[in-house]
């Protein structure tokens, strides 16, 4: 009888086992999913996998507002006039609607920059509103969907909530017109009011010459273990602290800035890409958003990104093997940024790099001009081509009304 | 009866069964809020080392094995920082202005390359403060990145048309860039033209407040070889072989050679730790002159190098032209 | 731990089980051969096995309900259970999410809290000096793998020869170029020849190098006149060179004199050399000098090609290049314009010049000079004809029937990686031996610390230090007597050297610098 007693503990001991087995079993096989098929996700071609017809609009919607200010060609949230550029010698664009997979409507809505050079997207909203206002009545493309086979590229910090307060953004929410369409756009915040389910995360954009003029050859011996330049704390805004960043870049400089380490500090340099080439990690801390170019241009330097911005929604995430090229660090972790850093295993560390020089993954995080294949503005049609067939719930029965025409802030009702 | 003791018995059984069904449900639910992590019931090893899965735990444990570290471990490897100034050169006298532009451009990479190719051999950790006027010039910015040393390259933007004060003005930048960012270590300020053996490095590193030794002065075709600095009984500084100046005043203070002492860089930002009141700190303008002062005040807290009765000359100042 | 502890209890809740399962043992004991009772049982540990397994996924269910909705369980028990798990589950990393976030993000809406956050700043201020070491070694490794994956394949042993001899500035020239030799990242091989045999002094210099040294000596003296010097130097060189023939060493030869200056790409680029190369060689010829200094014109002898205006304003000897990057010849230094004012002798306040060509321009595959070489250029002259001559031997090209055969390295010679800087103090100029002062310095700056005669002594708390105050009032008193005391007192520390009584002509009376 014995040894049906030990066959019994055995048993029961694989079972517990095994079930712990099965959680562990899940959790790989996901990372394994995004890993494996990474590579191959990237290299995909959209060409031929998707038509998209760009409405016509008046030149008041793009062409005007860009040569009222043309440094919006410069800053970070370019990508809403390149990838306008792109579409219309793209290959992918249809003359002809009846047949197009994708409707694309050219409108600038973050162009509207203070003199420094920030946008201020309080017109957006009513911007927006006549662009949609003018493609439903003379298309009869949206009122067959409501948008929802329609996408917008809307790159600023709280992208279709339209203010550049985080709490103002949230009380506001998603543009009400825009609740069925597909948004292309940088901020990524899981669970945020402001980030749209099937949401498209694209990187912020990164002037390409200029950082392409900046590469030093890779025997470039790297010589600083942490980089980061810019702010820890923003006085002008946030003058109690606590606010920017949550806190965390407070921490990382009152934590390291005695770390001969750490290199640290407010100042720009001259040569701040050529050191970003030269350092191991670069922080990539949230600011205002989760998301900052750093993370650009650590990809494209070389420098594994240390990711400090909790659910953070990554540009690409489906096709960039983010856990293998950065380190995630969780906001509360911040103070041991020096522990964390330094007990990855230096094999760890030598793999990311490894993965980091592939050049399918610095392209994908840049918009060229001219376009090149693989670039983001491929990886936004993977992205949407990936979307297609449209399910049914994308074409409106007859008599069906989702969308509230006279619904959000009464200022954004005034026509533009 | 045998039917009616078999059916109570069935019934027996079947409260046992249940009983131990249930107990199994209870273990199995009690399992499941263990956390499910692979590493944390089979090795717990893994998650560290991988880091990103980062767990409070050993947290705690690095930070009193921090604790106990730090009181001595701190200083035994201490970071030393040798600040270089890009035309210590600059003091001789080149008359003519123009030539004096290409060929100090020459001169200086050169010798920032020699002084790199020394730092490149001393044992880690080294961190090296480079400071320049800002300039288009990338050829300092070049030179640096290839060396493979961990430096900092610090640019100002004033001007200056006297050779010394703009001297004095990189290594004050040098030493508020320390104070700022409270690094600790052991500072030493590395000229363009000196030359090193490299025990030197390792000998500055036992410095706890102040350290100085002597220093070769060398001159291109001439006989004279002069050596300043400290005279020692052992470690002991007893006096100063200094050149004499007119201005009896200030000899104390300017006639010390500037790379011919160290200090540890919290007298910067931490004077009460040296029983000074923090009052004293406010030099920010000129925290160079604070730490000449100070070494020549505080002879009781400086060591002698080597510990030998300061004589053995371990660096020289080469003047080429 | 946490599951350690679960585990134990698991054993300890299977041995009851076994307990309580004994009197159901022993019921089935009656029958134990019967095959229908294992079925039973094997059904009944089936059926615990399944209950335990929905137990588990049961719990989870909880769990996730717990964190998903964070509101208050009823019982306080589950609280304690709650917040005792949550402290043992690793904090949450964006790389390897707790199950928990899925639920919760398919469950209720926004998790982003808006709002003030605590900046956290821990109590420990300073960096962990070990986990500034740890950093330290992967920056290396880093650097390390840098080099394995985009520098050379498979690197051929580098062999540096090194003209010297003792002087005042042997050890700052000596240390200089053994800094540079000890980074180059290749095999190296370091031939010092000495110039009157070797000497203890040199040796121990580069014994500290922990480089592959060969040490040999020269036996013949420096010469003080600069001309013969250049010609001694030469045949120094070519003694190192029959070591290499001799010795068979496989490499690229090249020759680092003791006051040149190096950048590491040298080395890289001399990897390139296939039999001989030529480099550019900087020479920092004017900054040599001391008074004349500003009276020296720039000599320009760089091609159009040159197109670098930084460099075109040193001198340089080494390839000159066509504009389709083909060897059309040497630069040379011209000297006749400084015949009158360049040094004669060591010492002399002039410059020093180079000669026409420099050695430190040559780099060479040793196996040149190889006696048995079957695969030799024919353009190769005999080594033993060439060393017969050795007064004429003024450069490498004497190797050379045809000088057409260098190759030129370093982007054509635009880049220079070499400096040659001939410095010198006068050779009759004196040093203390090693370096080593002795005996001690005058004092001409009191400590400050330290009672002099003319300031009111402190009086000394301990005896010891009364002592010493005492030394050092005398001292200062009578310089002579204190001296004596010193020397006869580091004489006996330093037994082993003798104290040198050095004198300077010049400065005799100045007490302000102790002069050697």
């Amino acid at each position: 009888m014995r040894d049906w007693r030990w066959v019994f503990i055995v048993l029961l001991y694989l079972a517990i086992s095994l079930t712990t087995e099965s959680f562990e079993f899940r959790r790989t096989q996901r990372t394994e999913r995004i890993s494996g098929s990474a590579g191959d996700v990237l290299e995909d071609n959209p060409i031929g996998r998707l038509k998209v017809f760009i409405y016509e609009l008046p030149s008041k919607y793009n062409k005007k507002i860009l040569q009222k200010d043309p440094r919006c060609l410069t800053h970070m949230f370019a990508a809403e006039i390149y990838m306008h550029r792109f579409l219309l010698s793209s290959p992918v664009r249809t003359l002809n609607p009846e047949e197009a997979d994708w409707f694309y409507t050219p409108v600038y809505t973050t162009c509207d920059l203070t003199p420094n050079g920030l946008p201020l997207p309080f017109k957006s909203p009513r911007m927006m509103r006549s662009a949609v206002q003018l493609i439903s009545s003379n298309w009869p493309y949206w009122n067959r969907t409501e948008g929802a086979d329609h996408f917008f590229i809307v790159p600023h910090d709280f992208g279709p909530c339209f203010h550049y307060q985080e709490e103002k953004a949230i009380e506001r929410g998603i543009l009400p017109l825009l609740e069925r369409a597909t948004l292309v756009q940088t901020f990524g915040q899981k669970n945020h009011v402001c980030l749209k389910d099937g949401s498209i995360t694209i990187p912020p954009y990164a002037p390409p010459q200029k950082m392409q003029s900046h590469l030093i050859p890779p025997t470039t011996p790297r010589s600083i273990f942490v980089y980061f330049r810019g702010l820890f704390y923003d006085v002008g805004n946030d003058p109690e602290g606590g606010y920017y960043a949550r806190g965390a870049r407070a921490s990382m400089w009152e934590n390291f800035k005695d770390n001969p380490l750490f290199d640290i500090s407010t100042e720009h340099p001259t040569t701040y890409y050529e050191d970003m080439q030269r350092a191991v990690f670069c922080l990539c801390p949230l600011g205002w958003a989760p998301w900052s170019p750093r993370l650009v241009e650590a990809v494209i330097y070389g420098c594994i990104p240390v990711i400090i911005a909790d659910d953070i929604v990554l540009p690409f995430a489906d096709a960039i093997p983010w856990e293998d090229i950065g380190v995630f660090v969780a906001e509360k972790d911040v103070p041991n940024l020096d522990t964390i850093l330094t007990s990855i295993h230096v094999d760890e560390i030598l793999r990311k790099q490894r993965v980091l020089a592939n050049p399918s993954m610095k392209q994908a995080m840049l918009f060229p001009q001219p376009a090149q294949p693989r670039d983001a503005f491929h990886q936004i049609l993977n992205g949407l081509a990936r979307k297609l067939p449209h399910g049914k719930s994308v074409y409106l029965q007859s008599g069906d009304k989702f969308l509230n025409w006279t619904a959000g802030p009464v200022g954004d009702l005034k026509p533009w | 009866m045998a039917s009616l003791e078999r059916s109570k018995k069935k019934v027996q059984l079947w409260k046992k069964a249940t009983v131990h069904f249930l107990l199994c449900f209870v273990m199995g639910f009690f399992t499941g809020f263990a956390p499910t992590s692979k590493a944390s019931i089979f090795s717990s090893r893994v998650t560290m080392s991988l880091s990103s899965n980062y767990s409070p735990q050993p947290v705690k444990v690095f930070h009193q094995s921090r604790t106990q570290n730090f009181n001595r471990s701190l200083f035994d490897k201490t970071v030393s920082k040798a600040e270089h100034s890009h035309n210590s050169d600059k003091d001789q006298r080149v008359p003519e202005e123009d030539k004096r532009g290409s060929e100090e451009l020459n001169l200086r990479g050169v010798l920032l390359r020699r002084l790199a190719n020394t730092l490149k051999l001393v044992a880690r950790p080294l961190l090296w403060i480079v400071v320049e006027q800002l300039s288009e010039d990338s050829e300092v910015s070049e030179i640096l990145r290839k060396t493979g040393i961990m430096y900092r390259h610090v640019v100002f933007k004033e001007n200056f048309t006297d050779v010394d004060s703009e001297m004095d003005h990189q290594r004050n930048i040098a030493v508020n860039h320390i104070e700022h960012h409270r690094l600790s270590g052991i500072v030493h300020f590395a000229g363009l033209s000196n030359v090193y053996d490299l025990h030197f490095f390792e000998e500055i590193r036992a410095v706890e407040a102040f350290g100085t030794w002597p220093i070769a002065k060398l001159f291109a075709n001439k006989k004279k070889v002069t050596i300043e600095g400290p005279v020692c009984d052992f470690s002991e500084v007893v006096g100063w072989h200094l050149k004499k100046t007119n201005n009896v005043t200030d000899t104390r203070t300017t006639a010390l050679p500037i790379s011919s002492f160290a200090f540890n860089s919290s007298i910067l930002w931490d004077p009460e730790r040296w029983g000074r009141p923090s009052s004293v700190q406010d030099t920010s303008q000129n925290s160079l002159r604070f730490v000449r002062k100070e070494v020549l005040e505080e002879e009781a807290k400086v060591k002698g190098i080597p510990t030998q009765g300061c004589s053995k000359v371990l660096l020289w100042d080469l003047h080429i032209s | 731990m946490k599951q350690l502890t679960a585990l134990q209890q698991q054993a300890r809740r299977s041995n009851s089980f076994r307990s309580a399962a004994s009197p159901l043992d022993a019921a089935v004991d009656g029958s134990v051969k019967s095959p229908a009772t294992i079925f039973w049982l094997v059904l009944h540990g089936l059926c615990c096995l399944i209950s335990l397994v929905l137990g588990f996924r049961f719990s989870r269910l909880v769990f996730f309900l717990l964190f998903a909705t964070s509101s208050s369980p009823s019982t306080t028990t589950t609280t304690t259970i709650y917040t005792a798990l949550r402290a043992t589950l690793p904090s949450s990393t964006a790389a390897a999410p707790p199950p928990e976030r899925n639920v919760s993000a398919a469950g209720d809406g926004s998790r982003v809290v808006v709002g003030r956050h605590g900046i956290l700043i821990r109590p420990w201020p300073h960096p962990d000096p070990a986990e500034v070491m740890t950093a330290h070694r992967i920056i290396e490794r880093v650097q390390f793998e840098q080099r394995s994956q985009y520098g050379l394949k498979s690197p051929r042993t580098v062999i540096a020869v090194t003209p010297t001899y003792v002087r005042t500035f042997q050890t700052l020239h000596l240390t200089g170029v053994m800094h540079t030799l000890i980074n180059v990242p290749y095999d190296l091989i370091w031939i010092v020849v000495e110039a009157g045999g070797t000497t203890n002094e040199t040796a121990s210099l580069i014994s500290n190098s922990g480089l592959k040294t060969i040490h040999i000596g020269f036996d013949r003296k420096m010469a003080v006149y600069w001309e013969d010097r250049h010609k001694l130097e030469s045949k120094m060189r070519l003694h190192a060179l029959r070591v290499v023939r001799e010795r068979k060493l496989d490499g690229i030869v090249m020759f680092a004199d003791d006051s040149n200056m190096h950048t590491l790409e040298l080395f890289d680029e001399i990897q390139k050399v296939k039999w001989i190369g030529a480099v550019s060689v900087g020479i920092l010829a004017q900054l040599g000098g001391s008074e004349e200094n500003g009276e020296l014109s720039i000599i320009n002898k760089i091609d159009d090609s040159q197109k670098d205006e930084k460099s075109s304003k040193l001198p340089i000897q080494g390839p000159a290049c066509n504009s389709s990057n083909h060897l059309v010849g040497l630069h040379t230094f011209d000297t006749r314009p400084f015949v009158d004012r360049s040094a004669r002798y060591i010492g002399d306040r002039a410059v020093v010049l180079p000669r026409k060509l420099e050695w430190a321009v040559f780099v060479l595959n040793s196996r040149l000079f190889w006696e048995d070489m079957t695969d030799k250029p024919g353009w190769v002259k005999e080594f033993d004809d060439v060393d017969r001559d050795g007064d004429d031997v003024e450069s490498p090209l004497s190797f050379l029937n045809d000088d057409s055969v260098v190759e030129p390295l370093g982007d054509c010679g635009r880049k220079v990686m070499v400096w040659w800087l001939r410095v010198e103090a006068r050779a009759d100029s004196k040093f203390p031996a090693r370096w080593i002062i002795d005996p001690p310095l005058d004092i001409t700056v009191p400590a400050k610390r330290t009672p002099w005669p003319d300031a009111p002594p402190e009086l000394p708390s301990s005896v010891e230090k009364s002592i010493t105050v005492q030394e050092n009032t005398e001292k200062h008193s009578t310089n002579r007597g204190s001296r004596k005391k010193r020397s006869s007192k580091s004489n006996k520390k330093h037994s082993s050297t003798t104290a040198k009584v050095l004198v300077d002509d010049e400065h005799v009376s100045t007490r302000d610098s102790r002069t050697f």
